[in-house]
């Protein structure tokens, strides 16, 4: 997958690049509008991560440029401007996805990898991770051809963690990307817990390896 | 009042006073000369009559019912009296008034005295006459007055009917400041010109203070986001220790606790603002349902039973974002300050929407939780805003929002009053 970062905060952006530059994702990176432009006239991205506020010149402006080069790319916008405006104006341009600053990394790496499924793999949604695979177009998630019986936030924290395999997952990624950020934290800490472990019951029963391990005192990680 | 029936009043009163005075004045006046003159005529007749006699007439042919002539023994001085008094109308057959001058004179070496009089205007016929001349006058001099004024409010009082207006249609958020209208009074010109200057002023701070607070914004999330990110790198390096990544994890606790905060307050100062504009009605039973399946999830999982009744198609105009967070803050309110095995009942009418949940008294009075930083517990994850918002969105929208606690429910509704 091959991402192009547009980000004019430096510290960001090295968090951005730290975090996704692993494995089979790579990273190029633009801090300006002129730059970004310059970047996807010449190569093809399949996802750009655009934030909407540049010093020279309109994020929005820049998509409009974006969709006209590569049509095919995906677009996630990432703002901290929780303008209502900017959010539906960027989703009316043609970007697949928002997201609000201050995000989790893995977060950010979820909703890329959805956005990557949706572009590439239409009519095919799969995602395959060791004998679980995951049917995104009817939800149903399989371990050696056997259908789990999951709730929707379970089927949701599976893929969530598949998207983050290998990767630490702290309680807070995980409330928050269940239950939005308007659910409280500490609230919800204990029913990540309880959706973890019955999405691991459900696992191993039906024959898998239980991937999901706890790390004490931060979180959970699925090593694979 | 407006400001020409006022003046038409007072106009009206002053003429009121005027008119009685001067009745007063002319009455007296008036009375004065009708006397003077009537006593200029009884002393032309007597001196008439006085030559009559010198004639050669005899002073008894002259007497007549106005007429008295006695003659007298010897010369005698006495001046001319003159004296009012009340005798007998030969017509009209009552006392009436009468003018009467006595005096003497010598004629021929003999001395008569003379005693003539005649009948005068009375002082009730004076008066009355004043008085209808002087309601005409000022009857005529009020429609006068009307039509003047009414005249007056078109050409005189038309620029300043028309800043009223234009101030009054005036918006904030969205509108330009008027082109008030030139007026050649000096006074309006002034209103105008200050009134414009005015108008624009508070729109420029109303931009500067809408664009500082969504660049503060900005501003305070991006370097919160760059904190959080580094310490979610941190954490994923395996060489941390339990203790660090507890204070890692803390650490990171805090910049998400701040960041909401920094949300809310945004969000508060937005709707103080008014930057949400009233929308096209929504289906608000809709949104409720989306809400509602999150936290009953929430609220299962916390031991909590969750019941709704919710009346379908209800239709409010309200911005959806802030619909959602006005029932997110009620129900993750009622989840939050629950018991163990509490219960948690939401019913949407199309006049009002209630949240009523199980829970400990609380601390203080409820309408004070409406209030910013007001919590019922010091400490606690609740940044105490939630309610501040909730109150601020229904002001906002018009609705009315209450809050009651009685044995052991809390019960908060928010009634739309515009539905």
């Amino acid at each position: 997958m091959k991402l192009l970062l547009v980000e004019d905060e430096k510290a960001l952006l090295d968090n951005m690049l730290a975090y996704l530059n692993r494995g089979d994702i790579v990273c190029e990176a633009a801090a300006t509008f002129r730059e970004a432009q310059d970047k996807f006239l010449s190569f093809a991205y399949d996802i750009v991560v655009l934030d909407i506020m540049l010093p020279d010149g309109n994020g929005l402006q820049l998509l409009r440029l974006l969709k006209d080069a590569q049509p095919e790319a995906g677009v996630l916008i990432v703002s901290a401007k929780n303008a209502l405006d900017d959010r539906v104006q960027g989703l009316e341009l043609g970007a697949d996805d928002y997201l609000t600053k201050p995000f989790h990394l893995p977060e950010l790496n979820a909703r890329l990898k959805a956005i990557y499924r949706r572009r590439k793999f239409q009519g095919h949604k799969a995602v395959q991770f060791n004998e679980i695979s995951i049917n995104t177009d009817t939800h149903d998630a399989t371990v050696h051809d056997t259908v789990l019986a999951l709730t929707l936030k379970e089927y949701e924290l599976l893929l969530f963690f598949i998207a983050n395999k290998n990767r630490v997952l702290t309680k807070q990624t995980i409330a928050e990307h269940l239950w939005g950020d308007h659910v409280d934290l500490q609230d919800s800490f204990d029913f990540v817990y309880q959706h973890i472990k019955n999405l691991r019951k459900k696992i191993t029963a039906a024959g898998g390896e239980d991937y999901i391990k706890t790390i004490y005192g931060l979180g959970y990680k699925m090593n694979g | 009042m407006r400001l020409l029936t006022k003046i038409t009043l007072l106009n009206l009163l002053l003429a009121l006073a005027a008119f009685g005075v001067g009745g007063v004045r002319v009455y007296h006046k008036f009375r004065f000369e009708v006397q003077r003159e009537t006593d200029f005529t009884l002393l032309e007749t007597m001196d008439e009559v006085v030559r009559t006699i010198q004639s050669g007439v005899p002073a008894a042919d002259l007497q007549n019912r106005l007429m008295h002539i006695t003659p007298l023994a010897g010369p005698q001085a006495a001046k001319d009296t003159y004296t009012d008094t009340l005798a007998m109308h030969p017509v009209l057959k009552r006392p009436e008034l009468f003018r009467r001058l006595q005096a003497t004179r010598t004629i021929d070496g003999k001395t008569y005295r003379f005693m003539v009089m005649n009948v005068v205007i009375e002082q009730s016929d004076i008066s009355r006459i004043i008085k209808n001349v002087l309601t005409d006058l000022f009857v005529v001099l009020g429609g006068i007055l009307l039509v003047f004024n009414f005249l007056l409010s078109k050409w005189l009082l038309g620029p300043l009917n028309q800043t009223l207006a234009q101030i009054q249609a005036f918006n904030l958020t969205s509108g330009q400041v008027p082109e008030f209208p030139r007026s050649s009074t000096t006074e309006f010109s002034q209103l105008n010109t200050f009134l414009a200057g005015m108008l624009d002023k508070i729109r420029q701070d109303y931009h500067t203070l809408k664009e500082f607070s969504e660049n503060a914004s900005h501003e305070i999330q991006t370097p919160l986001a760059v904190a959080s990110g580094k310490l979610e790198l941190l954490l994923d390096t395996p060489s941390l220790d339990d203790a660090q990544v507890q204070l890692v994890q803390d650490a990171q606790q805090a910049l998400s606790r701040l960041s909401k905060l920094g949300e809310a307050l945004l969000l508060l100062t937005k709707i103080e603002n008014q930057e949400f504009a009233p929308q096209t009605p929504v289906d608000f039973s809709a949104l409720v349902g989306t809400d509602v399946q999150i936290f009953a999830d929430l609220a299962e999982l916390k031991g909590l039973q969750f019941s709704s009744r919710l009346e379908p198609g209800v239709s409010l105009r309200i911005e959806p974002s802030l619909a959602h967070i006005l029932i997110g803050n009620l129900l993750k309110n009622a989840i939050r300050h629950n018991q163990e095995e509490g219960w948690i009942r939401v019913a949407l009418s199309a006049d009002q929407f209630c949240v009523q949940n199980s829970g400990p008294e609380p601390a203080v009075p409820t309408e004070q939780l409406f209030e910013r930083f007001q919590k019922s517990k010091p400490s606690g994850a609740s940044l105490g805003l939630g309610l501040a918002i909730v109150k601020k969105i229904c002001t906002a929208e018009g609705w009315a929002v209450s809050y009651t606690y009685e044995a052991g429910t809390h019960c908060l509704c928010v009634a739309f009053a515009n539905a």
